[in-house]
């Protein structure tokens, strides 16, 4: 039984208890007090009646009278008067007054009243005795009222206690509250301090929490910082602190696969000319410090905008990833006239040639380095801090306008002209853990179905993601209605934004919670990194549903995360650009298995993305993730990726 | 466990049941008196002794001579002092041990004692009466009390007195004139189980010096 409820109970028995014990003794003792004064009264009359009859000297009429004068002037049941032979001489007699009192109260309280006794006598003739018996039903009538009182007075005084104890009880429910509330919330993952409240047993309890909570940071801090350090060592060339070529390469690679992304974007390639030369003629400290300031050049734009990475390919090559139209040349000229101001600190003949490349993304990655390479020679040729661009092939997207967008977007979700295709998420065991199920939509009737890399662009441009997302979500719902297993859907970041985004989706998970227990969400990890507050409020008003919340394409960002112990997550999706050459690099699989370790112990599932390779599968399952996506893993289930469900 | 609670409940009720209850019963009881007469003082023990051997000899006579004896007894025992000179009070009455022990006492100090050994004696209650009477001596009258003993209810009474040695029918002292008569009748008929320690039964002299003589073993 609940504390409050059993707290409940002792008070109201206590309560009870004291009246019924309180009631019961006053009228006890009141009555053993009335029958006392009832007896006293009956033998004390009897005794002043013998007196005065005593003094009649046997006149039989006057002791008559003596007696009828008594009975009439007092309150009386009856007068007897007995000759010394035992004969009834005289009596007076009325039959007994009710008592007020209900009869029941009267059979509990019985007064047993014995009528009072006394000698007459005539000189020294005894002339008999008298017995007085007086009215006593007044004594219920007293009692009676006796106990109404006192019983009404208890119970007013039982329901003052009774409000006080509640007052007083919930003062301290809600600490009660808070502490379980604060337990809970670490069972979910959360680990969040509360204020101490004043009562002394929950202070000390909520002291202890709170203490193990602040050193769950620390420690979870600790670890952000050691794998941080991993993470350096595995991804990070270093000098420089860019990443090196093979982390570059999957980043690459990785930004290709996406499907959210600008359709068109750029690269730039920096090289430092004549490295030897400038080796032997200024010194290798020199030498490594002007190629810092390159990287730092280089690496500003990374930091300020979102998804931009470089990378040191080699000694002298720097690049620059730029996942927006149109930029590449202002950014490699900027660059370009950054160092070289700033270079020709370091020494004389001191040179960098760029060459930027833009295409759109559905190239390979080797097309990019050929484009970029051919640019880059022919910025040699021209000669120092020379840019060249190199020639985009025009595939620009369907120059239709926004509101042609709008209009096929709209439309596709309203006809249901999308679909939702299924990746399997598979364990060790080769079991199908849950189904990625991106969305493709058909915006030209009756064109074909087309992936995200191409609608969500739109989309983004529009502010029409939020529709789409709810749309992807209520499909979902509908699958898992029909066949019951598990699914997850993307969230786009920009639909976080949108005010009423979070209700809509909790209005269609309230209308299938069945299926909403067997659904997962997830968003891009920049998305949780700048979005966090946003993506908290989401996970705090579906996660009670059932619903799953996690983060995808995460790397290195894990460890910005701020509060990642609170973010209220259920998991964790590894980019492929990390898990990549997990098998051969014993650097990586450190930093993998670092980070595997961390997030379980924030109780996140970790699963791995893209992979491709079986023998990084095997390095994976070794590094001890809950589960693997990407061709490998489609492969397996033997089903054509792209099961496709409408 | 409630069941072992109930019986050890059942039985202590039962045992305060009959602790009350043979308080009711109580006759004239040797053991009572001899365990009274020894707080009272060694006087005391003494002459208990002597007057359980009275009262048991004067159980086996006929009322004469059981009239005679126990009047003898006491007239012979106790001293005639006033309550002052004895207890220090106005007026005390003496329950029979509490006199012998001071071998001193008033007039009704003399009533209650023969009252209460006739009554172990086995004389019925209804036959005795405490009387106040008026007594007329060498020309001044005096407040007297005097115990008399009714044979049949009519009757012309037998008057044991400590002025005069004898006992006399009521006719034969005409020095008495008699105001008032009690006994210890229809006190405690039909009152119910007594509780013990009553603090209401020390009301009035007389019945505190009943709830003596019961203490004392005499009824």
């Amino acid at each position: 039984m609940s504390l409050m409820r059993q707290i409940w109970l002792l008070l109201l028995g206590v309560v009870l208890l004291s009246l019924i014990g309180s009631a019961a003794v006053s009228a006890v003792s009141m009555r053993q007090v009335l029958q006392t004064q009832l007896q006293l009264k009956n033998s004390d009359n009897a005794l002043s009646l013998a007196l005065a009859m005593s003094q009649q000297h046997g006149d039989e009429s006057l002791m008559e009278l003596l007696v009828a004068a008594q009975f009439d002037s007092g309150y009386y049941q009856s007068l007897l008067w007995r000759k010394a032979d035992g004969k009834l001489a005289f009596e007076r007699r009325v039959p007994a007054v009710p008592s007020v009192a209900p009869a029941w109260f009267v059979a509990l309280t019985p007064v047993a009243i014995a009528p009072g006794v006394a000698q007459v006598s005539d000189g020294w003739r005894a002339a008999g005795s008298i017995e007085v018996l007086s009215q006593s039903a007044y004594v219920h009538d007293e009692l009676w009222r006796s106990t109404l009182r006192s019983a009404g007075l208890l119970a007013l005084v039982g329901m003052l206690a009774g409000v006080f104890a509640m007052l007083v009880l919930r003062r301290i429910r809600r600490p009660l509250d808070n502490a379980v509330q604060q337990a809970q919330s670490l069972v979910d993952g959360n680990f969040l301090t509360i204020a101490e409240s004043k009562v002394p047993e929950l202070q000390r309890l909520t002291q202890a929490m709170n203490t193990m909570v602040v050193r769950m940071r620390g420690m979870f801090e600790a670890q952000a910082a050691q794998l941080e350090a991993l993470r350096v060592q595995a991804q990070c060339d270093g000098l420089t602190g860019l990443s090196h070529r093979r982390q570059f390469l999957a980043q690459l690679e990785s930004s290709l696969a996406r499907e959210d992304g600008p359709d068109e974007v750029g690269m730039v390639l920096l090289r430092l000319r004549d490295l030897q030369d400038l080796n032997l003629r200024l010194g290798r400290p020199t030498v490594d410090r002007a190629l810092v300031t390159v990287a730092n050049a280089v690496n500003s734009y990374p930091e300020r905008v979102l998804g931009c990475f470089a990378g040191r390919l080699n000694g002298a090559d720097f690049a620059l990833w730029l996942p927006a139209p149109g930029v590449a040349q202002e950014t490699a000229l900027a660059l370009s006239e950054a160092l070289r101001i700033s270079l020709p600190a370091f020494g004389p003949h001191i040179h960098v040639s760029l060459g930027a490349v833009e295409m759109p993304r559905s190239n390979r990655a080797s097309a990019w380095f050929g484009a970029a390479d051919a640019a880059l020679a022919r910025a040699e040729a021209s000669g120092n801090f020379a840019v060249e661009l190199a020639a985009p092939a025009v595939v620009g997207l369907p120059a239709q306008g926004e509101r042609v967008w709008r209009q096929q977007i709209g439309d596709a979700i309203k006809q249901r002209g999308t679909r939702l295709v299924q990746f399997p998420v598979i364990d060790r065991g080769n079991q199908v853990q849950h189904l990625e199920c991106p969305l493709q939509m058909r915006l030209e009737p009756n064109g074909a179905f087309e992936p995200a890399q191409r609608w969500l662009p739109l989309a983004v441009r529009c502010r029409l993601t939020a529709d789409v997302d709810a749309h992807v979500v209520a499909l979902a719902l509908e699958a898992i209605a029909r066949d019951g297993q598990h699914r997850c859907v993307n969230i786009a970041p920009a639909s976080l934004l949108d005010g009423g985004f979070t209700a809509r989706l909790r209005d269609l998970v309230f209308q299938s919670p069945q299926a909403a227990r067997k659904l997962g969400m997830e968003v891009a990890e920049p998305a949780a990194i700048n979005s966090f507050d946003l993506l908290y409020e989401m996970g705090r008003q579906l996660r009670p549903l059932g619903v799953k919340l996690g983060i995808e394409h995460a790397g290195s960002g894990l460890s910005q995360i701020e509060r990642l112990y609170q973010a209220g997550l259920d998991y964790v999706k590894l980019d492929a650009s990390v898990v990549q050459g997990v098998a051969g690099d014993a650097a990586r699989a450190a930093f993998v298995r670092g980070l595997v370790i961390m997030l379980r112990s924030l109780a996140l599932k970790v699963y791995a993305e893209g992979v491709t390779d079986a023998m990084d599968v095997q390095a994976l399952w070794d590094c001890d993730v809950d589960g693997i996506t990407g061709p490998w893993a489609s492969a397996q289930i033997g089903s054509s990726s792209g099961r496709v469900n409408r | 466990m409630v069941r072992s609670v109930v019986q050890w409940l059942s039985r202590l009720l039962i045992l305060a049941g009959l602790a009350s209850g043979s308080q009711n019963v109580i006759a004239w009881e040797a053991g009572r008196m001899l365990d009274a007469a020894s707080e009272l003082g060694p006087r005391a023990v003494a002459a208990a002794a002597q007057l359980q051997g009275v009262i048991e000899h004067a159980s086996t006579q006929d009322a004469a001579a059981r009239l005679t004896a126990v009047n003898d007894f006491f007239n012979r025992h106790i001293e005639f002092h006033t309550d002052q000179e004895v207890w220090g009070q106005q007026d005390f009455w003496a329950s029979p041990l509490q006199a012998l022990a001071k071998g001193r006492g008033d007039c009704e100090d003399y009533a209650i004692a023969k009252y209460a050994s006739l009554l172990a004696a086995g004389t019925p209650a209804a036959r005795l009466r405490l009387v106040y009477v008026r007594v007329r001596r060498a020309g001044s009258t005096q407040a007297h009390m005097v115990l008399a003993y009714y044979a049949r209810p009519n009757a012309e009474p037998l008057i044991l007195d400590n002025l005069v040695p004898g006992v006399e029918t009521a006719s034969k002292r005409p020095d008495l004139t008699p105001v008032f008569s009690f006994n210890g009748e229809g006190l405690w008929q039909g009152v119910g189980a007594r509780t013990a320690g009553n603090p209401l039964e020390r009301l009035s002299r007389w019945r505190d010096v009943l709830e003596k003589m019961r203490a004392e073993g005499f009824l």
